[in-house]
C-alpha cells in the first residue's frame, strides 16, 4: 500500500488534469481520478509493466472519463463558473487589465470549443497537451494507431483555430 | 518549395516533434519567412499554453492527503473482505520480513526440541497413557483401567467369581474393586 | 546490498538450513540400540495396611487397584536390544518376556507374554511413553495378586 501510495502522489494531479480537461466539471473530474486509482489499485497485480506506468494508468482515465462524459448532463457553462476560483487562485502579476479581460475571453470560448469535440478528439487534444504524449504513446492510451492520433489532433486544433481566430 | 496550405497541414506536427529532420527544417524555414503561416503557428501555440495553463492552475489545488483518502475510502468500502486480508498478508509479509521469518523458525524449532532436556515429559502431555495396541488373553476375563491422575494403564487379568480362591480371612479378590 | 544479504537469497539460504535441520531432526529420532526394561514385582493384598517403601513413587499408580496393602516382590532391570527379549521370573512359576517392537515418536512399542508353567496367560503389544510404564496385574499368588509394573527407557 505505501508504495502504491507513492504511485498516487506522483500522479494524482496530472490524471486529475487529463480528467477535467475532457470533463470539464471539477467535482466529476474529482470523483473519476479517484476513481482511476482505485480501479488502478485493485488491477496494479495485472499491470505486466510492458507499457509505462503512466500510460497505463492515463488509460483507465480516460476510458472512464469517456464513460462519464456519456452520463454527464451538466451544462458545459458549469465550468466556467467553477473557473471563477481558479481565476482567483492564480499569481497576481502587473498585467495590462485589457491582457486579462482578453486572457479571460480566450480561456472561457477555448472551454466551450473544446467542449464541443467529441470525447475522442477532446482526449487527443488534452493528452497532447497537457502532457506532450507522443502520438505512440496516445495511441496506446486510446487505442488506436499514430496515424489516428495524427489526424484527430489535426481535426481538432483546426475546430479549434476556427472558433477561436477572433480571440487570439 | 511547398505552398502555405501544405505547410499548415504540418504545423502541428511540427510543433509536436513528430516531422522526420528534413521536413522539419523545411517547415521551420518556411515559418520564418511567411506571416501568415506564423501566425497560424502562434496560434495554435496560444490555444496548447491556455489550455494547459488552465488546467494546470486547477490541478495544482487538488491536495495530495485529501484525494489520497477518497481513493482509501473507495479501497476498503469496495475491495472484498478476502481480497483486503490477502492485501494485508501480502503487506505484512514482505520478502524481507519472510527471509527473518525463517530463522527465526529454525530457532524456535531448536528450542522445542531441546526442551525435553530442561522439562523432561514435557511432550507427552495428554498422550502420556500407555496404548494398548493389541490384547490376547487366550480365554481370560480381562480388564482395562486408566488412571486419568497418574496416567497410568491398568491391564488387569481376573476370574470370574466363582472360580478358586485362595482366601483366608478376607479373600482377596482377583478383580479389583476399581 | 551485498547480493548474499538481500532478502531473496537470503529466503534461499536459510530454507536450506531449515530443510537441513528438519532432516538433522528428523534423523535425530533414530531407533534406540537398546531398551531398559524394569519390572517390578509386587503383591497387592488385602491381610494388612501396609504400603512397602520401596515403591515410593507409586502410590498414585497402585491408589486405583484398591488394595490395602503392597509389597514389593523383586524389582529387575535388563538392558533389551532392540528387536530383541528379554526375559524376568515371575514368582508362581511364571515368566514375562518383553521385546521392543519400535520406538517412534518418543513411545515405544512392547511385545509382552506372561507364561504359567510354560502355557500363555497374556499376550498384549503396548505403546508406552519413553520412561514410561503400564501395569500388568491379577494373577493371584500368596493370598493376593501380583501386580507388575514394566517400565521402559529407550538406550
Amino acid at each position: 500500500m505505501a508504495s502504491f501510495q507513492e504511485l498516487v502522489s506522483r500522479y494524482h494531479q496530472k490524471v486529475y488534469m487529463v480528467i477535467l480537461g475532457l470533463l470539464h466539471n471539477r467535482d466529476d473530474a474529482l470523483e473519476v481520478a479517484q476513481e482511476t486509482f482505485f480501479r488502478a489499485y485493485r488491477k496494479i497485480g495485472s499491470f505486466e509493466g510492458g507499457s509505462s506506468f503512466y500510460t497505463w494508468i492515463y488509460r483507465i482515465a480516460v476510458n472512464l472519463a469517456i464513460d462519464a462524459q456519456r452520463r454527464q448532463k451538466r451544462n458545459p457553462l458549469d465550468f466556467r463558473e467553477t473557473m471563477d476560483g481558479v481565476l482567483e487562485a492564480q499569481e497576481e502579476t502587473a498585467r495590462d487589465p485589457f491582457a486579462d479581460v482578453h486572457d479571460r475571453e480566450l480561456r472561457e470560448n477555448l472551454i466551450r470549443a473544446i467542449n464541443e469535440l467529441t470525447p475522442e478528439h477532446k482526449a487527443v487534444i488534452v493528452l497532447r497537451t497537457i502532457e506532450g504524449l507522443s502520438y505512440k504513446d496516445i495511441g496506446d492510451i486510446l487505442g488506436c494507431s499514430e496515424g489516428t492520433v495524427m489526424s484527430r489532433l489535426h481535426y481538432a486544433r483546426k475546430k479549434l483555430q476556427d472558433k477561436l481566430s477572433a480571440f487570439l | 518549395m511547398r505552398d502555405c496550405e501544405s505547410i499548415r497541414q504540418s504545423i502541428g506536427r511540427w510543433l509536436d516533434g513528430e516531422l522526420e529532420a528534413p521536413e522539419s527544417e523545411s517547415v521551420r524555414a518556411h515559418l520564418a519567412s511567411c506571416a501568415e503561416c506564423g501566425k497560424a503557428q502562434q496560434q495554435l501555440e496560444s490555444i496548447q499554453q491556455m489550455l494547459k495553463k488552465t488546467l494546470l492552475a486547477e490541478a495544482q489545488q487538488i491536495e495530495f492527503l485529501p484525494f489520497w483518502r477518497g481513493v482509501q475510502l473507495r479501497i476498503a468500502q469496495r475491495t472484498p473482505w478476502h481480497e483486503q486480508a490477502l492485501d494485508w498478508v501480502r503487506a505484512t509479509f514482505t520478502l524481507s520480513r519472510a527471509a527473518w521469518l525463517v530463522p527465526a523458525s529454525i530457532a524456535l524449532i531448536l528450542a522445542i526440541l531441546s526442551l525435553e532436556s530442561y522439562v523432561p515429559g514435557w511432550r507427552e502431555g495428554r498422550n502420556s497413557f500407555a496404548s494398548v495396541e493389541s490384547i490376547d488373553a487366550y480365554g481370560r476375563n480381562v480388564a482395562l483401567l486408566r488412571e486419568n491422575e497418574s496416567k497410568t494403564t491398568v491391564i488387569w487379568l481376573y476370574e470370574d467369581q466363582e472360580g478358586e480362591n485362595e482366601t483366608a480371612d478376607e479373600p482377596a479378590k482377583s478383580a479389583p474393586a476399581f | 546490498m551485498r547480493p548474499l544479504m538481500n532478502p531473496r537469497n537470503q529466503l534461499r539460504l536459510f530454507s536450506l538450513v531449515l530443510i537441513l535441520a528438519a532432516g538433522w531432526v528428523g534423523a535425530a529420532e533414530k531407533n534406540p540400540q537398546s531398551v531398559q526394561v524394569t519390572i517390578r514385582t509386587i503383591l497387592a493384598e488385602n491381610k494388612s495396611d501396609d504400603f512397602d517403601p520401596k515403591l515410593k513413587g507409586m502410590e498414585q499408580q497402585l491408589k486405583p487397584l484398591k488394595y490395602r496393602s503392597y509389597h514389593l516382590l523383586k524389582a529387575e532391570d535388563q538392558n533389551v536390544p532392540a528387536k530383541g527379549t528379554g526375559s524376568f521370573e515371575i514368582p508362581g512359576g511364571r515368566s514375562l518376556t518383553v521385546a521392543p517392537q519400535e520406538f517412534q515418536n518418543n513411545r515405544i512399542a512392547l511385545k509382552v507374554r506372561l507364561t504359567e508353567r510354560d502355557k500363555p496367560v497374556i499376550d498384549t503389544t503396548v505403546k508406552i511413553p519413553n520412561k514410561g510404564n503400564f501395569i500388568l496385574g491379577g494373577p493371584p499368588h500368596e493370598g493376593g495378586v501380583l501386580v507388575l509394573s514394566i517400565s521402559a527407557t529407550a538406550q
